[in-house]
């Protein structure tokens, strides 16, 4: 089919301004957070609800264009770079938010929502929602649901998908569906769970058009402490040492000194800087329970070696020790020209060997390393320092991170916590995951989107690709992953 | 799309059953009580008898049994301790029954990281002894003492749900082998994973219709400081109802919260022997925590449930005091059924919003009362999930119908208020046509994966999804 006829079908299904094809004007998405991979869609289109949504879907499954979803453009992992032969399918305009019921405490919205307009727009009820990743200012609750995305209090309080009821998806046919249940437990109740499968799908089951989320009420009051400590490792047991004494802290965070370092110049946290690691542990509930619960803690913190103890007085203070974790990674952005995020997740008694084995790694390629992370559920965010303009550094950066992310595999972690899998980690999905389970994850894709036109080429590798990335492993020679792609 | 299955010939059927029990000698059954007992759970019992019964003990006999059968096009049921409450062990077209509880060790526990590995064929309690020395529980309890791998095959859950979630929560991963016989694990020890499909949740809650389940990774818990158990009781329904919507509201982190109406009260007292109690509508609760913490709870729900008319509090802060009160409780099912002579019962299981909680039971009781037949109501009330016990004649077809009829209206209801016809006993043979009113389209994907992952349909075929 002629590219003329796609275009002249689109502009009857989507008004004028929904339709984005000049270059000038595609250029803002032209990447996701992973900026180092760019490329131009083949045309942005910004529908305005869900009929036309389901219209622009079903139009290009009869032209068989690919289709890239997007929200915010905040992702990590570049799920939502575009694909210059796809159409780049913004939210951005479904935004509103249809229903509140502060009894059942539920939201239903629109995916172009942000995170943090939910939890705003149902505070008057006494609730809000709880997963909270960095980003939350900006993300929506659809690159949320396609991400499964956590943030620091999804450790007592779960990840996306514990806290979604109920999906409207567009499947790649047109058709839509209603997944899970407005029920309380029984997200999930009769036959196979697929509202789980289209959580952390990245795109490439549906694009959804509806979520109800779960609200949770707010506590009364909200506590953090701070731990310093003289050694990472240190730190690392100290976490450990919290869940084992049965304590599930609301968040449970941890900062490495050259993390402290970048935010202290930048936002003025208050943040110990003789440490060489810091622990952020929040205590949330009723006044009792937060007095009751900081105190175990601290006996907890104490008797694992932390040299110094202070817990925030005020909620001023304790939004300033966490605005420092919060803007960790813009503040290393500052100390960096570039910098490489990862997210692998690691069971959590190895955390000293693996925060060991990075600061090894980081002499062995000569890169700078911050270490931020939600220590609580052992989700490890190293920041690998580089400058792309040095000959040579972003291939040792992306060397680094690829052992950094094999070595959590091979401690019985995963690749990716939070942040998807996207374009980034795709070869190590090779590296997690064997020909079988792999098959099996083909298999789905199929069932859902049989000529492979939902955001192509991303989050499972063909075998393929994983054949021939064993072979660039074994043999150590350079082709470049990706070198197709344009860089900056 | 549809779905199809057909009963290979006898030839096959036999030649298939011989090779297993050459290969397997006595743990190959093809006794008729043994196939019997595979045939049903606790539900209601309607003949369907395996062919064969098997006993592997390990992954790759279940992958050379699963080989064989997929080749021969003969369906496969798994069977754990034979506890499930909507036909998923019948035996629709005879086949192999795979009992697994031969699978029974504890693999791995890991206490610092509060997960442990177990094979599928481990029950709950066994788990519990078997982890009692690390301070560590596994709270997951849906009164039957199931094992871990039937739990994950129909996303159970139970009465402490509300505080610690259900399977769906506290699987981080498994190894399941799909009917080719490939074994593949999913998940990993991490608490979380962004990495592909979640194949994990996929398997959890399949009922056995896309693969085997042998082994399963589960998230662990610290035994509370304390645990206390407190009764009160009420005029009416609608006001324990109303104090549970209350308590959830405020986000008091109850680890139980049970409701038993007062035809449920007088059943179980009989049953259980229970003293001191009246025939009312009452609550059961359970608080989990530290000793100060347990306390702001108790004076915090007391509060709640006075000003809805509650009684006084009769605390069970004992074990054995607890034990007597949440075995009256697991066994409210055995007492239902024993309530009226000559009668049996079975349950619903429907599970709403709980804004719309105190409606649904209300709707559910006329619904039952219309039908002239006796029930009673026993639920999961913190997160919305309640039973029907309806009685009936077990000899009178018609009876029967009427019992049947009311279940299917009162799912039907909960559905309509956007809920479910299943919190956590899952589809079975039972309730198909509920699937179909629930899930509409969506019903269709389901249909499209499973012919994806069980081309031949062998794994447990005509059960939980419907076949058109």
């Amino acid at each position: 089919m002629q590219a003329a006829n796609f275009f002249e079908a689109l502009s009857n299904v989507l008004p004028p301004d929904c339709i984005k094809t000049a270059a000038e004007d595609m250029r803002p998405y032209e990447c996701d957070g992973l900026s180092m991979y760019r490329a131009l869609p083949k045309c942005v289109a910004l529908p305005e609800n869900e009929a036309q949504l389901a219209a622009v879907v079903k139009l290009c499954h009869a032209h068989r264009i690919p289709i890239v979803a997007r929200g915010a453009g905040t992702g990590l992992s570049g799920g939502a770079m575009p694909d210059p032969n796809a159409l780049l399918l913004s939210t951005a305009k479904m935004m509103r938010i249809l229903d509140v019921d502060p009894l059942a405490c539920t939201a239903r919205v629109q995916p172009g929502v942000r995170n943090l307009a939910i939890s705003e727009a149902v505070a008057v009820h006494g609730l809000y929602y709880a997963p909270d990743p960095s980003s939350q200012i900006a993300c929506t609750i659809g690159g949320n649901v396609a991400e499964n995305s956590g943030g620091v209090h999804c450790l007592k309080y779960g990840l996306t998908v514990h806290n979604v009821r109920k999906l409207r998806v567009v499947l790649m046919t047109g058709e839509i569906i209603e997944v899970g249940s407005d029920s309380l437990d029984s997200v999930a109740p009769g036959g196979y769970d697929v509202l789980a499968l289209m959580i952390g799908s990245e795109g490439l089951l549906g694009i959804v058009t509806e979520v109800t989320v779960k609200l949770t009420p707010k506590p009364q009051l909200a506590q953090v402490a701070m731990a310093s400590f003289a050694s990472v490792e240190a730190a690392g047991a100290a976490v450990g040492a919290i869940i084992a004494a049965g304590i599930i802290p609301g968040g449970l965070e941890m900062m490495d000194r050259i993390a402290t370092e970048a935010v202290e110049g930048f936002v003025h946290a208050g943040y110990d800087l003789t440490a060489e690691a810091i622990l952020l542990c929040e205590s949330d509930g009723t006044p009792e329970e937060v007095a009751d619960e900081i105190a175990r803690v601290s006996d907890v913190l104490r008797q694992a070696g932390a040299t110094d103890i202070k817990v925030s007085q005020n909620e001023a203070e304790r939004l300033r020790y966490w605005s420092g974790r919060k803007n960790a990674f813009p503040a290393t952005g500052r100390i960096s020209p570039d910098y490489y995020c990862m997210d692998g997740t690691i069971p959590r008694k190895e955390l000293p060997r693996v925060l060991n084995e990075i600061a090894r790694l980081s002499g062995k390629y000569g890169l700078r390393c911050a270490n931020v992370f939600h220590a609580g559920d052992g989700n490890l965010h190293p920041l690998i320092m580089f400058d792309a303009n040095v000959p040579g550094e972003l291939e040792r950066a992306e060397e680094f991170g690829a052992e950094v992310l094999e070595l959590c595999v091979e401690v019985g972690g995963t690749i990716t916590g939070e942040h998807g899998v996207g374009i980034e980690k795709i070869n190590q999905m090779c590296v997690q995951f064997s020909p079988k389970e792999l098959t099996r994850m083909h298999e789905i894709k199929h069932a859902f989107d049989e000529h492979t036109l939902l955001n192509p080429g991303k989050a499972v590798p063909t075998l393929h690709r994983c054949a021939e990335f064993g072979k660039m492993r074994v043999t150590r020679g350079k082709p470049m992953p990706f070198a197709e792609l344009e860089r900056f | 799309m549809t779905l199809t299955f057909e009963r290979p010939d006898t030839s096959t059927v036999s030649a298939t059953v011989d090779a297993l029990c050459k290969t397997y000698g006595d743990r190959a059954v093809t006794s008729h009580a043994v196939r019997e007992h595979h045939s049903h759970g606790e539900g209601m019992q309607d003949a369907g008898l395996p062919d064969v019964v098997v006993f592997p003990e390990s992954n790759d006999e279940v992958a050379s049994i699963l080989r064989l059968c997929n080749q021969a096009r003969i369906p496969v049921i798994a069977y754990g301790t034979g506890t499930s409450l909507e036909g998923h062990l019948k035996a629709l077209y005879g086949g192999v029954c795979l009992d697994l509880s031969r699978m029974n060790r504890v693999l791995e526990v890991n206490a610092e990281d509060l997960d442990c590995r177990v094979q599928a064929g481990v029950t709950r309690e066994q788990l519990n002894v078997d982890i009692r020395h690390t301070g560590l529980f596994f709270p997951i309890d849906p009164g039957a003492n199931a094992s871990i791998g039937g739990m994950s095959a129909t996303r159970a859950s139970g009465t402490n749900a509300v505080r610690y979630g259900t399977m769906r929560e506290n699987i981080l991963g498994l190894t399941v082998v799909t009917p080719e016989g490939r074994i593949i694990r999913t998940g990993t020890r991490a608490k979380k994973s962004s990495a592909g499909y979640d194949l994990t949740r996929l398997y959890i809650g399949s009922e056995g219709t896309l693969g085997i389940i042998t082994e399963i990774q589960l998230r662990l818990f610290g035994v509370p400081e304390r645990i206390s158990a407190a009764v009160t009781q009420f005029e009416d329904v609608q006001s324990a109802v109303n104090a549970v919507i209350t308590s959830m509201q405020l986000g008091i982190p109850m680890a139980r919260i049970e409701l038993l109406d007062e035809v449920q009260m007088d059943a179980s007292i009989k049953y259980s022997k229970l003293e001191g109690f009246a025939i009312k509508p009452t609550l059961f609760m359970e608080f989990h925590g530290t000793e100060a913490y347990v306390s702001e709870q108790i004076e915090l729900m007391k509060s709640i449930t006075a000003e809805n008319g509650g009684s006084d509090y009769r605390f069970a802060d004992k074990p054995e005091e607890r034990s007597k009160l949440w075995k009256a409780r697991h066994d409210a099912y055995w007492a239902g059924m024993n309530y009226l002579p000559g009668k049996q019962a079975f349950s619903t299981d429907t599970c709403v919003p709980i804004s719309r909680l105190a409606d649904c039971v209300k709707a559910a009781k006329e619904e039952v009362a219309k039908s002239g037949l006796v029930c009673m109501i026993v639920g999961h009330v913190g997160d919305g999930n309640f039973h029907v016990l309806i009685t009936f004649d077990p000899h009178s077809a018609e009876e029967r119908e009427r019992a049947e009829v009311a279940a299917d209206r009162i799912a039907h209801i909960a559905i309509g208020m956007g809920g479910t016809c299943t919190g956590e006993h899952g589809i079975g043979i039972h309730k198909l046509d509920a699937l179909k009113a629930e899930h509409g389209e969506a019903v269709d994907v389901m249909r499209t994966l499973k012919r994806a992952l069980d081309p031949n349909n062998i794994m447990n075929p005509g059960k939980t999804i419907p076949m058109q």
